[in-house]
């Protein structure tokens, strides 16, 4: 039914006409009503879910963290827990080790890594998979009793706020910790910003070395000076609308505001609030405000911010120190948080590489434990999917570098093991057309054994993303990989399109994408290829990414040479097909799901024989 | 080469597929990619859209394609894709 004075078919909770469907089910049922749905849903069990109205309740679920897993593994979830800043305080990694004990299990192990695992994301947060509906309420109160939440983690809304994850202890220009936690507390959970036209990310940084990754986040608060009545004064640069997803990849951009800590809050409630209004809730692929900043220019956002969204005086731009940014830079000091570093407190903190992201949860326990005993029991997320254990006394360094847990987990680890990155996959996600992470294990493994870097390279960071929703960050690596397929010896197979020469730093760059389709098992060879080019044409101490910025595409083209080599891919054929990509009976029929909350199948029709 | 233009993934209807661009100079095959869809917010037309790979293509620019489609001229295309899939199976059965 139409309403008369707006000529709207749905009026949401805020008085702004709501577009059909997505919209819909939002303005229905949304925000924190959502829970006691969710609640009574867990109590009476999967079946209790009207099979029409599952894509509704899916959607509202992700406002609780939980995300339906993919075909053949219907009745599970994943979960994400948002751990801002990627903070945990002390005690709540065990909750974390234990609740994927207890119940990230599935009805088949992964081979690499079993079951029970803890991937640490690329937005800080923790994933958890395989749980089933009837056990969220025991784990929303294990989680809640810690302190910890997975509201909002997912969903049209701020999303998990990222920085340097060190933020507070290791050096800073300004401080960013009590901006995230500001952030955090008056943006998570606000009904004014529980429903925006889509996602929100916002990233802060304090230090030097651009760790938080700014230029990729809707909003970005990067440390700047201005001098403001003579006097030197320290806060954030502003910049908005960067993002990787879909096919337009953006930087954030200057919007030429300056804002001092202590209203950095109302400046991102500003743009938050102006992204609600004005951000295009018709099409959520045009959605992003990346796009409001492409159709507006920088001018008019800052003006309309200005003049409809804060009642202070917006400071122009200050003096950033972008010149300072190695993280993720492709440049000559490592781009990472990894090893040993000194905190401003004379403590230290280490940094463990974890390979994509991935740790069983015996290994996350006895990470509690390390933390515990060493430092102060806080474990810190960083967004290339590894981990720092904080508050270390010099004294106590040697010991702990000699624990058992470090040679799984390196603080010193090769630069391919240290630069992998990867997204879910076909594993679990609904999105991805390849296998991904046990794909860029055997990748790193690999190359470690058999290829060389040249002289001096210290870092090489290799991306792999399961399709084009780049959650796996490709675009800012030295090689990005994406999901496809192609046709090898007349099969098809996964392939994956490759990208060259991103990163982040003073002056970020977006990977040219070179080479596409190319079969999943003859990607090391090109890059072995391509690293051996890189050798032999490289001019004095040139990086690689200085490499690649110095050749045109054509050339780039050609220094992609897919080749066949000692390195064999278990999943060359369709995974997406499969209902487990390594279960042995693969097939959609031989899926046990949906399942019970015992793990039971639940039969949907009588046997047939 | 530049970056693809259509989203691909798990949800896009063909993802491999060998297509041909024909003009009056020259004929391009690449590999590529097709797309039936619709808006997911007011859905008031059916997608459908090709792009071949650009990477396979020397004289085109990347580009994809697309045609906007009422209910009823999607499933016109259907129809018709059915009756030739049948021709074209039945054929493919005769020959074995």
């Amino acid at each position: 039914m139409v309403d008369a004075e707006t000529d709207c078919l749905q009026v949401g909770p805020l008085g702004e006409c709501m577009p059909t469907d997505v919209e819909n089910w939002k303005s229905e049922v949304y925000g924190n009503e959502i829970r006691e749905h969710l609640m009574e849903f867990a109590e009476e069990g999967w079946e209790s879910i009207p099979e029409d109205e599952h894509d509704a309740w899916f959607e509202r679920f992700k406002w609780w963290g939980l995300y339906h897993q993919r075909n053949g593994q219907e009745s599970y979830f994943m979960m994400r827990i948002g751990t801002p800043n990627g903070v945990l305080k002390p005690g709540q990694t065990e909750v974390v080790a234990e609740i994927a004990d207890e119940y990230a299990r599935g009805p088949a192990q992964n081979p690499e890594f079993g079951d029970g695992y803890v991937d640490w994301t690329t937005r800080q947060s923790i994933q958890l998979h395989w749980i089933k509906l009837e056990d969220i309420p025991e784990i929303f109160d294990k989680l809640e009793a810690n302190g910890l939440s997975t509201q909002q983690a997912c969903g049209d809304s701020w999303r998990n706020i990222v920085g340097n994850p060190m933020a507070g202890k290791a050096p800073e220009f300004v401080d960013a910790w009590p901006v995230i936690k500001e952030l955090n507390e008056t943006f998570k959970g606000d009904d004014d910003h529980a429903n925006l036209p889509r996602k929100w990310k916002v990233s802060v940084t304090g230090s030097p070395d651009g760790s938080g990754q700014g230029d990729i986040n809707d909003l970005a608060l990067e440390p700047a000076y201005k001098e403001i009545d003579g006097e030197e004064v320290r806060g954030f640069n502003v910049r908005v609308g960067g993002g990787l997803s879909r096919k337009e990849p953006r930087l954030a951009r200057d919007i030429d505001v300056f804002v001092r800590p202590e209203n950095a809050a109302d400046v991102a409630g500003g743009i938050s609030a102006l992204f609600r209004e004005h951000g295009d809730r018709e099409d959520r692929y045009n959605a992003r405000i990346k796009f409001l900043v492409d159709e507006w220019g920088t001018e008019k956002m800052r003006r309309v911010l200005q003049e409809e969204f804060v009642d202070f005086e917006l400071e122009s731009a200050g003096e950033d120190i972008r010149e300072q940014y190695t993280y993720n830079a492709g440049g000559e000091e490592h781009g990472d948080l990894i090893g040993v570093h000194e905190q401003r407190d004379g403590n230290y903190y280490v940094g463990l590489n974890v390979l994509v992201g991935r740790m069983g949860a015996d290994d996350t326990l006895e990470l509690a434990a390390i933390a515990e005993k060493y430092g102060s029991g806080e474990v810190r997320i960083s967004q290339r999917q590894n981990v720092m254990i904080t508050d270390i006394p010099e004294a106590a360094l040697d010991d702990l570098l000699d624990e058992p847990l470090l040679a799984d987990y390196s603080p010193d680890p090769h630069p391919f093991m240290r630069g992998s990155v990867a997204c879910t996959g076909t594993e679990f996600c609904s999105l991805s057309i390849v296998e991904t992470k046990n794909r860029q294990v055997r990748y790193a493994r690999w190359l470690k054994e058999n290829v060389e870097l040249p002289d001096g390279v210290a870092d090489f960071h290799i991306h792999l993303s399961g399709c084009t929703a780049s959650c796996a960050q490709p675009q800012i690596a030295d090689i990005s990989l994406r999901g496809m397929k192609t046709r090898k010896n007349g099969e098809p197979v996964e392939a994956l399109d490759i990208g060259l020469g991103g990163g982040l730093g003073e002056n970020p760059q977006f990977a040219d994408w070179v080479g596409q389709r190319v079969p999943a098992d003859e990607v090391p060879g090109a890059i072995e290829n391509l690293l051996a080019t890189f050798e032999a044409n490289r001019e004095g101490g040139e990086t690689f990414r200085e490499f690649i910025a110095r050749h045109d595409e054509a050339e780039l083209e050609a220094f992609i040479e897919p080749e066949e080599t000692s390195y064999t891919d278990p999943y060359m054929h369709n995974t997406k097909m499969t209902w487990y990509p390594y279960a042995e009976e693969d097939g959609m029929d031989a899926s046990p799901a949906p399942t019970d909350g015992e793990g039971n199948s639940i039969d949907a029709t009588p046997a047939d024989d | 080469m530049s970056d693809r233009l259509l989203s691909v993934n798990a949800y896009t209807t063909l993802d491999l597929l060998e297509g041909e661009a024909e003009a009056h100079e020259f004929t391009e095959s690449a590999y590529a990619v097709v797309n039936a869809t619709a808006p997911r917010k007011n859905p008031d037309h059916v997608k459908l859209e090709l792009e071949l790979d650009n990477a396979e293509l020397d004289k085109l620019p990347a580009h994809a394609d697309r045609v906007r489609l009422t209910p009823e001229q999607a499933r016109t295309i259907a129809a018709d894709l059915k009756k030739y899939a049948n021709r074209v199976e039945d054929n493919l059965e005769d020959e074995e």
